[in-house]
């Protein structure tokens, strides 16, 4: 019937951007989720964390001299409010992460479809190569919606509570500015994903834009340069949106206009270019050394290094930065409430503020480090659901003895991070005068390295009994355990429930000595878990995607 | 002598599916076993059983005289594989692949591999992810020929390659047969099984119903007649053993099984023209186990 054609006319001309949406969806709910909590966790603290009008100034006069955190994080305006404090607090590091969000979600949407060839399947439907990337951008563009629309929610139930006090308008403009990176970023992946010819290369030049722009800004807040390099920045556009304290949409013109052109150049360099191939061509030759592929070890090494040490060098450098910080971030926050709070129940009393606040932020970085070692067991899932895994279990090679070796390669990954970390950080430390030494600054890097391990071996259980179920439960464990470690403690004293995170039970290290106990613990559960993992491996089926 | 291939009672369920019923099949030294049956027949589930890399649900698989379930990678020793899909790691080339599915296996005949590389028409300098399907299947089949294993396990080897290439194929096989190599081929290229193998097993549903030579099989079905007549032809649908009766004007096509003795009775009789008389082509002996009937969609969406 004519009607029911139209109908049907119209699904299977959306077909692509309700599939990337629904997609896109997903992961925008939990960032966004987080994102919210994070915001309204700060609001609402904030009187806690700062009772007196006296605690507030001398907050404020720290962080104002404070060049360092300006530069990585980004200027302090009016800090001794609580709009201020709210946006500065947490927007900087919104603003990160939601481009890291905007660029990964793009490329793995767009040019990891593309690379598997499902991409190859839905332009053999009534669309162009030019309609489908429309439609894939406007499925991005629901997945940011989701974003902002969680953030924005969560700011704004939080800003309605008497203590607080922010009008719903203000709520809404400050999720539009926090996510004002990720939908630019969405953008810059989109374009990427044309320009690159795998999704990996997509993911580096898209991690180099991001990179070039993170180091204007920095320079720009730094105090060394004029302020209006600022705007030769897209994360300083979205800085100049100055939320909560004195609004300033004229600013946002920039970020439209960016995000609208480099989306539309997406789509016109996807409709220009044959599919599966990419606007910069790669002329470099395949290298034909056969170095490091002996066998599954050395297949590994060679498929796995780039990420590692991409994981290595940037862990490094956050512990560097962190150690770089720490004396002047200490003086400005280990007075507040909500971290000494923290600090106690970790079990740290700190006589040195900089050991302290070192300690506190390698628990982030611990949980950074646990995400790696998922990607590890998500890595290994991929190599069977991909197939690839057959190619070897076929020949003169045991499952248990592939396992092992894998595991092998992801422990010493693991510890390697570790050993970067507290490098990283003591080499920062030590660039500061800190007096925090090299063999406490290595004990806080491998105590960091503890909860990947954990995670390890609990991954290698799942893998071994639900391969399927592995990655999603263990980014959910580490999640929740992130959470509990931001906002556990100031919502519950439960300790029941604080202690299903796992992070709950490390010592800031250097702050307080090795949790001997807990470490004991968390490396026998892993231990156990994997003899475990593997037995299971050794008995189920290979499984198909 | 050691069977290259015993199976007793081996079965495969997922879930409440049967996907392989208990299945007793043996494949000899040197021997070349044609493995047939539609989508869903249980035919991938059979190989990934033998490889090892499912458990069965029951029974028990040999790979010369090791039991596949129980110490694969002993049973993989003697063995080559080909899978239907070639999922490769998309950012080596050819011979890099070439190289560590080589060392992985152990065993590895280099000079072969050479000749394999030149004769299949393989650009190994090249990156996995430009190669076309087809030539991401010939990677395959020269690292599995080059092993000069004692027994191929090929399934639907010659997926993607073009006539030429397949040609090549079947010499490569006919010369691994020579040299006393077992080979078990699943296929649904009937032409090729015909071609190639010694035997031919059939699945349907994941249970075996036929396994023998195209000649035994061939002795036990039905032969095609085709009689002209000078008038209008009798009716042989009452005939014994006549089945399949199509008249058109003064000519009659049918099958007959068992003896032909009655229908030559009545054709005699009847003042046949012409006869022409022709055994079963393997289609023909293949369609005639599925004839009409659906097959099962266990292997698709389980082993597939």
């Amino acid at each position: 019937m004519p009607h029911e054609t139209g109908v049907g006319d119209r699904r299977a001309a959306t077909t692509i951007a309700r599939t990337t949406a629904k997609r896109a969806a997903r992961s925008g709910a939990v960032w966004g989720t987080l994102f919210g909590v994070l915001v309204a966790n700060e609001a609402l603290s904030y009187h806690k964390n700062f009772p007196t009008v006296a605690s507030r100034e001398s907050f404020a006069r720290t962080i104002g001299s404070n060049s360092a955190l300006t530069a990585i994080i980004g200027p302090a305006r009016q800090v001794d409010t609580i709009g201020g404090f709210v946006a500065w607090r947490v927007f900087g590091l919104l603003i990160i992460v939601g481009a890291v969000w905007g660029l990964l979600t793009a490329t793995r949407l767009l040019r990891r479809e593309e690379d598997a060839g499902r991409w190859e399947l839905l332009l053999a439907g009534r669309t162009t190569r030019r309609h489908a990337a429309a439609q894939a951008i406007a499925g991005l563009a629901a997945g940011w919606a989701l974003l902002w629309a969680l953030t924005a929610a969560l700011a704004a139930v939080a800003g309605a509570r008497p203590t607080v006090g922010f009008p719903v308008s203000a709520s809404l403009f400050y999720a539009t500015a926090a996510t004002a990176s990720a939908a630019m970023f969405l953008a810059v992946g989109a374009l990427a994903s044309q320009l690159a010819p795998s999704r990996r290369q997509a993911n580096g030049l898209a991690a180099l834009v991001f990179a070039v722009f993170y180091l204007i800004r920095m320079v720009a807040d730094s105090g060394t340069a004029p302020a209006w390099l600022r705007w030769g920045s897209p994360l300083g556009w979205a800085e100049n949106l100055h939320p909560l304290t004195g609004s300033q949409p004229l600013a946002l013109a920039p970020i439209v206009l960016f995000t609208g052109v480099t989306a539309g150049a997406a789509v016109i360099l996807a409709g220009r270019r044959d599919l599966g191939t990419a606007i910069l061509a790669r002329h470099r030759p395949a290298s034909a050394s056969t170095r490091l592929l002996g066998g599954p070890a050395g297949l590994v090494i060679r498929l796995e290094r780039w990420v590692a040490l991409s994981w290595i060098g940037g862990l490094a450098a956050l512990a560097l930065i962190f150690g770089v910080t720490a004396r002047s971030a200490a003086a400005g926050n280990v007075g507040v409430a909500a971290i000494t709070q923290q600090l106690g129940r970790l079990g740290a009393h700190p006589a040195d503020p900089a050991a302290a606040w070192i300690g506190y932020e390698f628990v982030f970085l611990a949980a950074l480090l646990a995400f790696a070692a998922a990607a590890q067991i998500s890595a290994m899932r991929a190599e069977e659901a991909d197939g690839h895994l057959d190619n070897l279990l076929t020949r003169h090679l045991d499952r248990g003895r592939w396992l092992a070796g894998r595991l092998g390669f992801s422990v010493v990954f693991v510890l390697a991070c570790g050993v970067a970390t507290g490098t990283g950080g003591w080499i920062g430390i030590a660039a500061r005068n800190s007096a925090v030494g090299f063999a406490a600054m290595m004990q806080a890097g491998l105590n960091a390295a503890v909860p990947a391990l954990f995670i390890l071996g609990l991954g290698t259980l799942l893998y071994g009994l639900a391969p399927r179920l592995a990655a999603p439960i263990l980014y959910t464990v580490i999640l929740w355990s992130f959470l509990v470690e931001i906002i556990g403690s100031s919502i519950t004293s439960n300790h029941w429930l604080l202690d299903t995170a796992v992070l709950t039970h490390l010592g800031p290290v250097p702050a307080t000595s090795l949790h001997w106990t807990a470490i004991a613990w968390l490396t026998g559960f892993a231990v156990i878990a994997t003899l475990a993992g593997l037995a299971a491996y050794n008995r189920r089926d290979l499984a198909a995607a | 002598m050691v069977a290259a291939i015993r199976t007793e009672g081996l079965a495969k369920s997922f879930g409440a599916t049967a996907a392989l019923r208990p299945l007793d099949l043996e494949v000899g030294e040197g021997e070349v076993l044609g493995y047939l049956g539609p989508n869903g027949a249980g035919k991938t589930t059979t190989i990934r059983c033998l490889l090892g890399l499912i458990r069965a649900s029951a029974g028990r698989a040999d790979i010369f005289g090791v039991d596949a379930q129980a110490r694969p990678a002993q049973a993989h020793r003697r063995l080559a594989y080909v899978p239907g899909e070639a999922n490769l790691w998309p950012g080596l080339t050819g011979r890099q692949t070439l190289h560590l599915l080589g060392r992985v296996q152990g065993k590895i005949d280099l000079a072969y591999r050479d000749d394999l590389i030149e004769r299949f028409q393989l650009d190994p300098s090249k990156r996995v992810r430009a190669y076309s399907k087809g030539n991401r299947q010939k990677v395959l089949l020269i690292a599995a020929l080059s092993s000069r294993a004692d027994l191929l396990i090929l399934d639907e080897p010659t997926t993607g390659l073009d006539p030429l290439m397949e040609e090549t194929f079947r010499q490569c096989v006919a010369e691994a047969r020579q040299r006393g190599q077992a080979v078990f081929l699943s296929s649904h290229i009937l032409s090729e099984v015909e071609a190639l193998s010694d035997r031919v097993a059939i699945l349907r549903a994941g249970e075996l119903v036929e396994v023998g030579t195209l000649a035994e099989m061939r002795h036990l079905s039905a032969l095609s007649i085709d009689a002209t007549f000078d008038t209008t032809p009798p009716d042989l649908s009452r005939v014994p053993g006549v089945t399949a009766v199509d008249v058109e004007g003064n000519r009659v096509r049918c099958q007959v099984a068992g003896s032909v003795e009655p229908l030559l009775g009545v054709l005699a009789a009847s003042g046949v023209h012409q006869l022409l008389s022709r055994e079963p082509s393997l289609e023909e002996l293949f369609l005639a186990h599925y004839g009409r009937e659906p097959a099962a969609g266990v292997e698709a969406s389980h082993a597939a």
